[in-house]
């Protein structure tokens, strides 16, 4: 519990470092693009594109899912995939590919994650605003609904910042855990409902689907985005099950880090 | 005289695997894996303000492994350093992005370092001066020469103004005016009290600006004195090693890595 506490105080006190190093990282990784920062927009965009063309319109022949066609079911989704799945592989590597950088051991290192992270969630806000304005001419307009998106987005922060203490500090360990979780993350483009709905599955598949914490997520994007429902609220047992396995994670994160954190550079 | 920094018993190991599957073995297994390989064997040292010391010994015998110990960046195995302020390595590598212009390291260097935004306001126009770079402030920084990008990282170094000042070798690359410059620079500091550790292989620099000598011998302190009584010992030494035969060279090297095996550590 003590490892918690060190590691949020170190991102409290550390806010301000965290909002420059992340507009640093951003700027870094696209210095050599001639439309810059647009990439970080463009890229996701065009892979919407090719997503709808085979699900929606090849695959699911425009059948909707539900009672919601699905191109503004797909959009309100697969936003969220377009910022865990950057963030969680640059954040495993952040702390191996960052610590050369790093000369003083007082520097906090379990920054190094968090402004990963936040680097990303620029681009997924851009992204977010688009498919926002985009959804209002798809007839699913702004609803009362969509005050549970700060909500969601801070459940998932915390739950990407649990996840990257825990993979960034395997992989400076180990360098194979990268390979591992970049096959996780494969996996879960397809496990959770971003671009197929298991409703037509057998209820245990998709019970044992739930136990994935992004299927939460994305069902709470999508469900302040489309007005559909409370999602946090009608789901209470849901929300529960995410918290407790959440902060279980962030807990286990917190001790490895802690643990390892002043021998990181030994593991170059 | 104040002591600035203290070493007590310093012992830095690394472990030499044959494979990178012995690695996990040294993680896993309680006892460790792996054959050990001593950089530093029980150094003892102290070092008040004002002490300006040249760390001279052969290649390998330890002498970067002490500079990034004192300066912080890579934890002692065992024993404890106690540091009075904040230290600054100055090395070739300078942990630039290259990706990033002049500038903008700058400020991210200073961030790490934990500076303000308002230091870092008053701490660049000086660092930038210092630099003599030019109109390639605001270039990326890949574009840059060795020696420019030599001088930015001595200039952040420097402006930033630490308390112990550990250069390693870097004053070996830029010309003569710019080496000159830093000698100023280090004579301000020394006149400043403060402390500073001088590695390089140039016996004229040492001499002519250290008043303390460090002599590394196989990872362990083989003389610590005033310059007049270790330098002369330790040219006498190299002139000796010189001479060798091929074959008494061998030999000697066999013995370094007998004793960095650190068997002798056990009999002791």
């Amino acid at each position: 519990m003590k490892s918690v506490v060190t590691v949020i105080k170190e991102q409290w006190n550390s806010i301000y470092l965290i909002g420059r190093l992340s507009l640093y990282e951003v700027k870094a990784a696209n210095n050599n693009n001639y439309l810059g920062m647009l990439w970080e927009v463009i890229n996701p965009l065009i892979q919407i594109s090719i997503y709808w063309f085979v699900f929606g319109f090849g695959i699911r022949q425009q059948e909707p899912v539900g009672s919601i066609p699905y191109l503004p079911w797909m959009l309100s989704g697969i936003i969220l995939w377009f910022f865990i799945n950057p963030a969680i592989l640059e954040a495993t590597k952040s702390i191996y590919k960052k610590i050369k950088m790093i000369s003083k051991m007082s520097f906090p290192l379990s920054v190094i994650p968090s402004y990963v992270i936040v680097g990303k969630f620029y681009a997924h806000l851009v992204l977010a605003g688009i498919i926002f304005i985009a959804l209002q001419f798809l007839g699913y307009p702004v609803s009362v609904y969509i005050i549970q998106i700060p909500y969601f987005i801070f459940a998932t922060f915390v739950l990407l910042m649990a996840v990257a203490l825990i993979t960034s500090t395997l992989a400076t360990i180990v360098r194979d855990v990268q390979m591992i979780v970049q096959a996780v993350m494969r996996m879960m483009l397809y496990l959770t409902p971003f671009l197929w709905s298991p409703d037509l599955l057998p209820e245990w598949i998709q019970r044992s689907m739930m136990a994935n914490p992004f299927y939460y997520l994305v069902e709470g994007y999508r469900a302040s985005l489309l007005g559909t429902s409370w999602y946090f609220i009608e789901n209470l047992q849901y929300s529960f099950y995410f918290w407790s396995l959440t902060l279980f994670l962030l807990l286990v994160g917190s001790i490895l880090h802690i643990k390892f954190r002043n021998h990181f550079v030994d593991y170059l | 005289m104040e002591k600035s920094v203290e070493l007590m018993n310093v012992t830095k190991n690394f472990k030499m695997y044959e494979k990178t599957s012995d690695k996990l073995l040294d993680i896993l297994l309680p006892g460790g894996y792996g054959e050990d390989f001593y950089a530093l064997q029980n150094i003892n040292l102290t070092a008040y303000e004002g002490d300006v010391i040249g760390v001279v010994g052969v290649n390998g015998a330890g002498k970067s492994t002490l500079s990034n110990i004192i300066s912080g960046i890579i934890p002692p195995t065992s024993g404890s350093i106690s540091i009075n302020g904040q230290a600054s390595l100055i090395a070739i590598a300078s942990g630039l992005n290259n990706q990033l212009t002049g500038r903008e390291n700058i400020e991210l260097k200073c961030l790490m370092l934990g500076f303000s935004k308002k230091e870092i306001q008053n701490l660049e126009p000086e660092i930038i001066e210092f630099a003599e770079v030019g109109k390639f402030i605001d270039q990326p920084v890949k574009k840059y020469s060795s020696g420019m990008k030599s001088r930015l990282g001595f200039a952040i170094s420097v402006t930033i103004n630490p308390d112990i000042l550990v250069i390693d070798e870097a004053l070996s690359v830029g010309d003569q005016t710019f080496a000159d410059k830093c000698l100023d620079k280090m004579n301000e500091f020394k006149e400043k009290g403060k402390t500073i550790f001088f590695i390089s292989h140039s016996m004229k620099q040492v001499k002519n600006f250290c008043d303390k000598a460090l002599w590394l011998e196989f990872g362990e302190v083989k003389q610590y004195g005033p310059i007049d009584e270790v330098l002369p010992e330790y040219k006498k030494f190299l002139k000796d090693y010189k001479a060798m035969s091929k074959k008494e060279k061998k030999e000697f090297k066999e013995r370094v890595m007998e004793k960095q095996r650190g068997d002798y550590l056990q009999v002791n």
